[in-house]
């Protein structure tokens, strides 16, 4: 790691002192089986930190929660039938709507309900706690600030005037580079079928499948982002289409043979 | 857009080799000490010189801002989904010159139509590193030990510009 520890020095040099601006605080946080990264624009570094302690416990209530690896939380008691929706933590009613939006707007390629095991909101659960992360650091008065959790990204403001987050495409079949690059102005999710095997459940058979082996989609909410972009990785084509319908998101797809598609609205760099 | 310092860029690329040198499936070809650039995920521009030749680098390629020093090598061979390939890239001080496919793997011959799809691609993402200057990365669903190894962590380690 001493090449990486001397890159930061050599960026820190080169990044030091925004006139007039606090120094961007930087943490992560290990929670939901993963690691959110933080960064904060705009706030002195004391209000900065307790902005963080809040959202990082966001991630984690978010956790305890929605967790299926944890069978007592409430969604995991919730699958098995020993508690009702009115008896748990009013957050799930409020995922499990987003679900149903999901649903509709995917044309059924993303669907909690047609996964074994019952209802299973995991792919849309993450994207809404990075995006609640992220308000909590917004309205803590922050100038500017991005959370990236598990490959998804919320962010508000600008990292510096003029200029929009720009967010590297994880590369399918290459760990260690980018598919592409794109802005981001509030969320973006990518969903694919590379890093943990093909564990992604086709809600038309039941059965593990995709057609996609990368799929972005930006937009407004984190996440309808994220299930969205778990839709287009399981259906392909007919759901980017889907996805090109929606007022406000985009989307980029990778096929298993390494062609592309986009919808409008969404500039991968470089073309 | 604006792009970033160049001693960001050059730092972020060096950051990312030796230490982002992991594939999915490791190949015995690989020769050690050479340099990898498949493990420099966001060098720059275009490569259209493709005869920028120089001395053949013998140990890992170190992008020094400022230096002008020509050198080639090829890379760790890379799983592309349907068969291996494996990269010379070219470098010019700090900057990707030139990036060109040296060998050519396929499982099978109707493999070859897809992999000259796929080769587009892959080329284009390696000089993409060169003006990547990203704030983070998306779609990397590590778990928390992989995270170590990613280039979100690796992200994290700079300072914002």
């Amino acid at each position: 790691m001493t090449e990486a520890g001397a890159a930061g020095a050599g960026a820190g040099a080169a990044g030091a002192g925004r006139a007039g601006q606090p120094a961007a605080v930087k943490r992560t946080v290990d929670v939901m089986g993963t690691v959110v990264s933080f960064t904060v624009l705009g706030l002195g570094e004391a209000a900065a930190e307790t902005a963080l302690d809040q959202a990082g416990d966001v991630l984690r209530e978010a956790d305890e929660t929605f967790s299926l690896w944890k069978p007592g939380s409430p969604v995991s008691r919730l699958r098995r039938g020993e508690t009702e929706l009115a008896q748990v933590p009013p957050e799930v009613s409020e995922v499990l709507e987003l679900c149903r939006m999901a649903r509709t707007w995917s044309r059924g390629w993303f669907d909690p309900w047609a996964m074994p095991g019952g209802v299973d909101p995991t792919g849309l659960v993450k994207g809404w706690a990075v995006e609640r992360a992220r308000d909590v650091l917004r309205r803590a008065g922050a100038a500017a600030a991005l959370v990236s959790g598990g490959g998804d990204l919320a962010v508000f403001g600008q990292p510096a005037p003029g200029q929009e987050w720009r967010a590297g495409i994880q590369h399918p079949w290459r760990r260690d580079a980018l598919a592409g690059i794109i802005e981001v102005r509030a969320a973006a999710a990518t969903s694919g079928t590379y890093e943990r095997g093909p564990h992604l459940i086709d809600p038309r058979t039941g059965q593990p499948g995709h057609r996609g082996v990368s799929a972005t989609v930006t937009g407004p909410s984190l996440a309808l982002a994220d299930a969205l972009a778990t839709a287009v990785a399981v259906g392909g084509d007919d759901a980017l289409d889907a996805i090109g319908a929606l007022d406000g998101y985009a989307g980029y797809l990778i096929r298993p043979d390494g062609s592309e598609a986009y919808t409008g609205g969404i500039d991968v760099l470089p073309r | 857009m604006k792009r970033a310092p160049l001693l960001v860029l050059a730092g972020t690329a060096a950051g990312f080799v030796g230490v982002l040198t992991f594939h999915t499936r490791p190949v015995s070809a690989t020769t050690p000490g050479q340099a990898q650039p498949s493990a420099m995920p966001s060098a720059s521009s275009a490569a259209t010189s493709s005869a920028a030749a120089g001395p053949a680098a013998a140990g890992p390629t170190r992008a020094a801002a400022g230096s002008t020093l020509v050198r080639s090598a090829a890379g760790q061979i890379v799983q592309f989904g349907y068969g291996e390939l494996n990269v010379r890239v070219t470098v010019n001080g700090s900057h990707i010159t030139a990036v060109s496919v040296t060998d050519l793997q396929t499982a099978e011959p109707t493999s070859q139509q897809i992999s000259e799809q796929a080769i587009p691609m892959l080329r284009s993402e390696v000089l993409s590193a060169q003006s990547a200057n990203v704030n983070g990365i998306s779609g990397a669903t590590f778990t928390s030990r992989a995270y170590v190894q990613s280039l979100q962590a690796a992200l994290d380690k700079l300072n914002v510009k």
